[in-house]
């Protein structure tokens, strides 16, 4: 049972609260709204692909923030030495990252598929740890941040004044998450990759290569989200520990929404990108703004061993 | 055989406590850090023998530390009770994030541990009226005024604290539990093994053995601070050490906080900025080609040899 069942069931209950509370929240701090919307969506965005590998390979990939931080740098290298706009680079990081993700699966992943959970874990928190410091030895920890102009477009509404260039997170979540689902749910690799996340012996047996689909999911979710981090990286600083808060959240994020419930994860990151936000923005407590993702994912692992035990 | 092996052990207790008569402040600093690395991987590895990894040791070091040096210095406790109340902190803390957590286990337990340290982080550097805030705090002064032999003398206690805890759970019931429990739960659960309880219980004596390294740590070096307390090295060191060595015994991390001990003084001075790197390397390396350690293929190779 997740939360996006929850309202789809029809709790109009909670739905007309969350609408209430919104419309609150609106008049009163409207920039919570907003920017939370758009925090939101990076959330969402680097949680996505975390979850479609977690959901298909069935690996939890304890690196994938330390894949955008790659990313990231990726695109600062590509405009250095090349000139190359970081929004441009997307395409080439992109390809690069997708040839980066077949590597690291033929070379490492693959070994410990059928290993237990407990080397799957150590496995790639070793490989976080190696990506970590390697960027650490080539470009050090000083925090690197590219000068450019269109990131401060901001609007103005009344009195109320937004960044708008930070949308374009809404509209990479928008663009994952439609075309996953078309992939997953319109093609027929697409369709055999889900086949082999629900059972892999029984989509072995009627034919699908399940080593290739593997190797196709995991290189697809490490270029969407190297290539998210050239995005990233013309918003934010970047520097080698950037990655691995996501990684932290995106699981608090998949476990809220349900293992393999892509829908779910975009209102899991409002949840989570709105309460971020709203602490943000009272003087004092933003320091805590970052421990709140943690209290969600206690209590949502508390709430979910109650279903367990009442089952 | 059974004499002579607790011979064994007496010569090199006894050598280990008179070490500082042989050895200069270096290498006796060097111990310092080798045992203090000792007791975190031989904890963690008690942790892993159930099947529930952490990855929260730099947090509840961290928590044993700034309990230790608070204590020390806001309520005037001796020392040496400040850190082993360091400890009980830590065990109590892991209690409460036990019994919340552990009802479900695998990747959930390993993120919320692994999220531990960042969280402690993030509330030490929020309370700075007690804590010091970002720039953390500093002792007047080191415990035994900085005399190496009486600090050499706190960390092997620490060590052997964690030592004879492993060994005293090898040879006990608790033992056989956690095997089993990490073997296949159902079947530990039809025996009649309270599998929630036993993890509880194990994750709260390592992690208060990982506190009261970490107020041991905090009390040498007179200071914590947010950054350094909770630094990742004491994360990632104590499982390199610990899988380099081997898993799922005492002796396994113990050879691998030896042998790592010694290799990362000089990775120090090779390279300053990325040492690190090669510990991530040694954990990849470790699980993917000798997920026994050198411990366990050592030791089936000559059972192997015995054999033939």
């Amino acid at each position: 049972m997740t939360l996006s069942h929850k309202l789809k069931q029809g709790s109009y209950l909670i739905v007309l609260s969350s609408a209430i509370l919104i419309m609150v929240l609106a008049f009163w701090k409207p920039h919570v709204l907003v920017e939370g919307l758009q925090r939101a969506c990076l959330y969402a965005v680097i949680a996505l692909p975390m979850a479609l590998i977690l959901g298909i390979v069935g690996i939890i990939n304890l690196a994938h923030g330390e894949y955008m931080m790659l990313g990231a740098y990726f695109a600062y290298c590509l405009n250095v030495y090349a000139g190359m706009d970081p929004l441009v680079s997307i395409i080439p990081v992109l390809l690069a990252f997708f040839l980066i993700g077949m590597v690291s699966y033929r070379a490492i992943i693959r070994y410990v598929l059928g290993a237990p959970e407990l080397n799957q874990l150590l496995l790639t928190f070793g490989l976080a740890m190696v990506l970590e410091q390697m960027a650490n030895l080539i470009w050090t920890s000083r925090p690197i941040k590219l000068p450019l102009r269109y990131v401060s477009a901001s609007a103005t509404i009344g009195s109320f004044t937004f960044g708008t260039y930070e949308f374009i997170y809404v509209g990479a979540a928008l663009i994952v998450l439609v075309g996953l689902q078309l992939f997953l749910k319109r093609t027929s690799m697409g369709q055999a990759a889900l086949a082999v996340g629900q059972n892999p012996r029984g989509a072995k047996l009627v034919g699908i290569h399940v080593d290739r689909t593997y190797l196709l999911i995991f290189s697809l979710s490490i270029a969407l989200v190297g290539a998210f981090g050239a995005i990233f990286m013309t918003r934010h600083s970047i520097f080698p520990l950037v990655g691995a808060p996501f990684t932290m959240k995106s699981f608090c994020l998949i476990a809220m929404a349900g293992i393999g419930n892509l829908m779910g994860i975009l209102w899991c990151s409002l949840i989570l990108g709105i309460a971020e936000n709203f602490l943000l923005s009272f003087r004092g407590y933003a320091g805590w703004a970052d421990i709140l993702f943690f209290a969600l994912i206690v209590g949502v692992i508390i709430v979910r061993s109650r279903q367990r035990q009442i089952k | 055989m059974r004499i002579s092996k607790t011979l064994l052990y007496l010569v090199i207790f006894i050598f280990l406590l008179t070490l500082p008569l042989y050895t200069g402040v270096y290498l006796l600093n060097v111990m310092d850090i080798i045992l203090i690395y000792m007791a975190l991987a031989l904890s963690w590895d008690m942790l892993l023998r159930s099947g529930q990894i952490s990855f929260g040791m730099a947090g509840l070091f961290g928590v044993g530390g700034y309990t230790a040096v608070l204590l020390h210095l806001n309520a005037g406790l001796n020392p040496i009770v400040s850190i082993i109340l360091g400890g009980l902190a830590a065990g109590v803390l892991a209690w409460l994030i036990g019994v919340a957590v552990l009802q479900l286990r695998g990747m959930y337990f390993a993120i919320v541990t692994l999220a531990l340290a960042e969280i402690f982080r993030v509330i030490v550097r929020n309370l700075p009226d007690l804590t010091g805030g970002p720039e953390g705090t500093v002792l007047p002064s080191a415990i035994f005024a900085g005399n190496s032999t009486k600090t050499y003398w706190l960390t092997l206690s620490v060590a052997l604290v964690s030592v004879i805890t492993s060994e005293i759970f090898r040879c006990t019931r608790v033992h056989f539990a956690l095997t089993s429990i990490r073997n296949d739960e159902i079947v530990a659960k039809s025996s009649g093994i309270d599998v929630f309880k036993y993890l509880v219980f194990i994750f709260m004596v390592t992690s208060a053995i990982q506190g009261l390294t970490g107020g041991a740590y905090a009390h040498i070096y007179g200071f914590v601070s947010p950054e350094g307390s909770f630094s990742v090295d004491f994360t990632l060191l104590p499982i390199a050490m610990a899988l380099l060595g081997g898993m799922h015994s005492t002796w396994g991390p113990v050879v691998g906080a030896v042998l790592l001990g010694m290799v990362s003084e000089f990775l120090k001075l090779q390279i300053p900025y990325g040492h690190l790197l090669v510990y991530g390397l040694i954990i990849v390396i470790a699980i993917l080609f000798f997920p026994q350690g050198i411990v366990g293929t050592l030791g089936k190779n000559l059972k192997r040899a015995g054999g033939a």
